[in-house]
């Protein structure tokens, strides 16, 4: 039977609570969702790894790059809905989180 | 770097007192409990007597509401083995407070479930699933009789939480639990580490985790919001230091330079939350929060009391909450706030 999106959604708090996924990795990966600036507003496993969706009102900061792990991000200004927010998707490379689900646009 | 100049010092009609959402009296009537857990923050159990008296908790709950509390949380010790505990919370109801209480769950049972039905809301507490919780609470079938507590209390169509506390070998259980939890009708879920505190201070080091740890516990709590919204509400005494940091306007009331002369502001627009004990000592924030900052006793309590408090002792608490928060500015961490604050009393 194919995995399905909400599938890997239900076990993601299982994968991160399980210590297969090792310290480092947890770490590393908090250090990279505790973005200044970005307040988290849900995580999701996709086909990089994890992919992490914030909401701001700065613009991003541009060193969000692949040394820190980061596959793609993209912008979503809701411009004369709300001026100064922004709804900004991270995509996170960890392989150990890696699924086989179709990447997800706005 | 973060500064006292850039906590606003403008004050504020923030709604809110501190970081929490309600202006909130914790009220330990004992330490009396009939069990006694391994990591029990005020080292309650079967051997401690002491309790509070009802009458002189009245009268102080009628000074703490003019003081602008909301909000009387119900723990202890065990609650539903204070004798009085019907007592106080009619006598708080009649003041206006809503009234919750925080229980291991043993004694939900028919006795007890008229007085029950009167709260606003109740926690049972869960350490973990039956095992780890069972030896946590040193008492087999503990896990049981909470689940069932809870069970319970759903089928009453009570409004009830589970407040959980998280050692890091327990984590991997926490998915599991979650979802049996939910399952038995749990509303919302608190999860936090265990607080090195009371008993818990005689744990081993490993019981308290690390910043991976801390880290899986807040991503695994995130997760868990995730999958069980809209039905369960999932919230994590964690949260990131950055976070806080830009929340800061929620001290302004507490850190703000007021004009000489200008009337002082309610006690729960100052110290939130605000904690009773089993002995009548008001202190801020926590069970075990330094001696040295406690407010005034539960006897002879009175609004001149507590003037005199705010015109004095009161600096030397939010001279701490201010270090605290710019303390904030630099982190990139993960802290509970008012373990955080608690452990800097102790310094």
């Amino acid at each position: 039977m194919p995995v399905t999106a909400g599938d890997l959604s239900k076990a993601m708090s299982k994968r991160l609570a399980s210590y297969k996924l090792t310290d480092a990795v947890i770490k590393r990966l908090a250090d990279r969702l505790l973005v200044d600036g970005l307040e988290i507003m849900r995580f999701d496993p996709c086909i990089y790894g994890i992919c992490v969706d914030y909401w701001t009102r700065e613009l991003p900061k541009t060193d969000l790059n692949i040394k820190s792990g980061i596959t793609k991000w993209e912008v979503f200004p809701y411009g004369i809905l709300e001026w100064d927010l922004f709804h900004v998707r991270v995509a996170y490379e960890v392989n150990e989180l890696e699924g086989k689900v179709t990447p997800r646009g706005f | 770097m973060g500064s006292r100049a850039e906590l606003a010092p403008a004050l504020t009609d923030s709604p809110r007192s501190g970081f929490l959402p309600d202006r909130i009296i914790h009220l330990h009537p004992t330490r009396l409990c009939n069990l006694a857990c391994v990591h029990c923050y005020s080292a309650s159990g079967p051997d401690q007597r002491g309790a509070l008296d009802p009458a002189a908790v009245n009268r102080a709950l009628e000074v703490l509401r003019d003081e602008g509390y909301e909000a009387v949380s119900l723990s202890g010790g065990e609650p539903l083995v204070y004798r009085d505990v019907g007592l106080v919370v009619r006598s708080a109801k009649a003041l206006g407070f809503r009234v919750t209480m925080i229980t291991n769950g043993l004694l939900v049972n028919a006795r007890t479930a008229p007085m029950l039905a009167e709260l606003d809301g109740m926690a049972i507490s869960f350490d973990g699933l039956a095992e780890t919780h069972d030896v946590i609470r040193a008492r087999r079938g503990a896990f049981d009789r909470a689940c069932a507590a809870l069970r319970r209390l759903a089928g009453d169509e009570l409004p009830v939480a589970a407040a959980i506390s998280v050692t890091p070998s327990a984590i991997p259980e926490l998915p599991d639990l979650a979802y049996h939890l939910a399952e038995l009708g749990a509303q919302a879920l608190q999860i936090r580490p265990v607080a090195r505190a009371g008993r818990a201070k005689t744990m081993a080091p490993s019981a308290f985790g690390s910043t991976a740890d801390r880290a899986r516990l807040f991503l695994v709590a995130g997760a868990l919001g995730q999958e069980l919204a809209p039905d369960v509400r999932v919230h994590c005494d964690l949260a990131p230091t950055q976070g806080l940091w830009r929340e800061r306007d929620a001290y302004a009331a507490l850190l703000a330079r007021c004009d000489a002369g200008a009337a002082p502001l309610p006690l729960a627009e100052l110290v939130n939350p605000l904690v009773i004990t089993e002995d009548g000592r008001l202190k801020p924030i926590a069970y075990d929060f330094d001696a040295r900052f406690d407010i005034a006793t539960v006897d002879g309590l009175s609004g001149e009391r507590l003037r005199r408090y705010k015109d004095g002792p009161l600096a030397r608490f939010r001279e701490l909450v201010g270090g605290a928060v710019v303390s904030l500015a630099d982190q990139q961490e993960l802290v509970d706030w008012f373990d955080y604050c608690t452990r800097l009393s102790e310094a």
